[in-house]
């Protein structure tokens, strides 16, 4: 019997194939972290976390079942959740009010750092969709840009949609700030902070982690990044 | 045989040379310079494009390194190239109007020429004729790649 569509299979069935040893490593991996400790601290079940969590009321989805399995450390459930349930989370960190101050949220940020590090496909295919916001932030540190407004990306925006993308530098033009006169970023962002940037993005291993998950996104990046900053007269290869 | 076969509506010209892994085409010109682009299978994945940003005239590339950067809505990704060798000529067409490759793929859509450095070698690693046909064939049908679309004025 499998579960449900829609349904979180608890089970672990479904991962028969993996072997054990990994799944704890990667369970290793998450409780190594120095935040670790200062998320989970223990869990009462009161499921006041659930109660006020926004994803619970449309997916089988429970941060109350992250904080217990990650208490009871049980490797073959982590790695479930790991794979099926994470990615549910919006990370709005609704559940931090948890009388024991567990962070469920918390939690889930770590799983999915180790998620994207190991590059499992389930986390490639989660961050499918977000190829070009992740490349928007990572090139030029602004999130949505305008020119994402097209009708054929949102048709339940409405009809006035197609008006908008079709004139949106006059649109833009008609807002107070000139920073903002923009199409292909949020706001005008200067060359000092996208050399920082970059470099930030080389020093702390991020381009290592889109590496796992999208080779052709990372092959883009690291041309924009590698040409800027040696313009800017830094010898950095992200190789 | 059809001039231009079809797989799932999208047109596969018979005389080009496919990478059928990266969704790429060439044509060989005479003097053993190539024109690249985007095969319609590949714009049609994309969806309509807003940008299309092709590397600058004298970028050296390696095969299977970018060419140009596509970005649709919510999607970005990379043109990578079919052969080892120097950028020659960019279609400066696409920096006005990006869909150019949506709606013509093959020909007004080209996105650079290049002077290949061994072109004989490489090329004998791509499809072309029926057999690319059939190459593509299994890939659409493995990954279930879905029916292309074609804007108004698709031309081939």
């Amino acid at each position: 019997m499998t579960a449900k569509p829609g349904t979180l299979d608890l089970s672990g069935r479904q991962y028969r194939h993996i072997r054990h040893d990994e799944k704890e490593r990667l369970f290793d991996e998450v409780k190594k972290d120095l935040r670790f400790e200062e998320y989970l601290y223990g869990c009462y079940e009161c499921g006041i976390c659930v109660a006020a969590c926004p994803s619970a009321r449309f997916y089988d989805f429970s941060p109350r079942k992250i904080a217990q399995t990650m208490a009871r450390e049980d490797a073959d459930l982590f790695y479930v959740m790991l794979n099926d349930s994470i990615w549910d989370c919006s990370q709005c960190f609704s559940c931090d009010v948890c009388p024991r101050k567990n962070s469920p949220g918390g939690l889930i940020t770590l799983m999915r750092e180790v998620a994207v590090k190991n590059g499992l496909a389930s986390a490639q295919e989660a961050l499918e969709g977000y190829g070009r916001v992740v490349y928007k932030i990572m090139a030029t540190g602004t999130q949505v840009s305008p020119d994402m407004l097209q009708a054929n990306a949102f048709p339940d925006w409405g009809p006035h949609v197609k008006d908008i993308s079709e004139n949106l530098e006059v649109w833009r033009r008609a807002l107070p700030p000139d920073t903002m006169h923009t199409t292909e970023t949020s706001w005008h962002v200067d060359d000092k902070t996208i050399t920082e940037l970059y470099l930030i993005w080389h020093m702390t291993g991020v381009m290592d982690m889109i590496k796992e998950v999208d080779e052709g996104l990372f092959m883009i990046l690291q041309d924009v990044m590698e040409d800027r900053l040696e313009d800017e007269g830094y010898d950095v290869s992200f190789d | 045989m059809s001039e231009n076969p079809e797989v799932r509506g999208c047109i596969l010209p018979l005389d080009l040379h496919y990478s059928v892994v990266d969704h790429t085409w060439i044509r060989v010109h005479d003097d053993k310079t190539v024109t690249v682009g985007m095969t319609d299978v590949a714009q049609n994945l994309a969806g309509e494009l807003l940008h299309a940003k092709p590397k600058k005239v004298g970028t050296v590339r390696k095969k299977g390194k970018p060419l140009a950067t596509v970005e649709s809505s919510k999607w970005v990704g990379p043109v990578k190239s079919p052969l080892s060798g120097e950028v020659i000529a960019v279609n400066d067409e696409l920096a006005g109007d990006a869909t150019l490759v949506n709606r013509s793929p093959y020909k007004a859509g080209w996105i650079v020429k290049m002077q290949p450095t061994d072109l004989d070698a490489e090329l004998a690693g791509m499809f072309t004729g029926q057999e690319a046909v059939d190459k593509y064939r299994e890939r659409i049908e493995a990954e279930d790649i879905k029916a292309c679309e074609h804007v108004e004025g698709f031309e081939i």
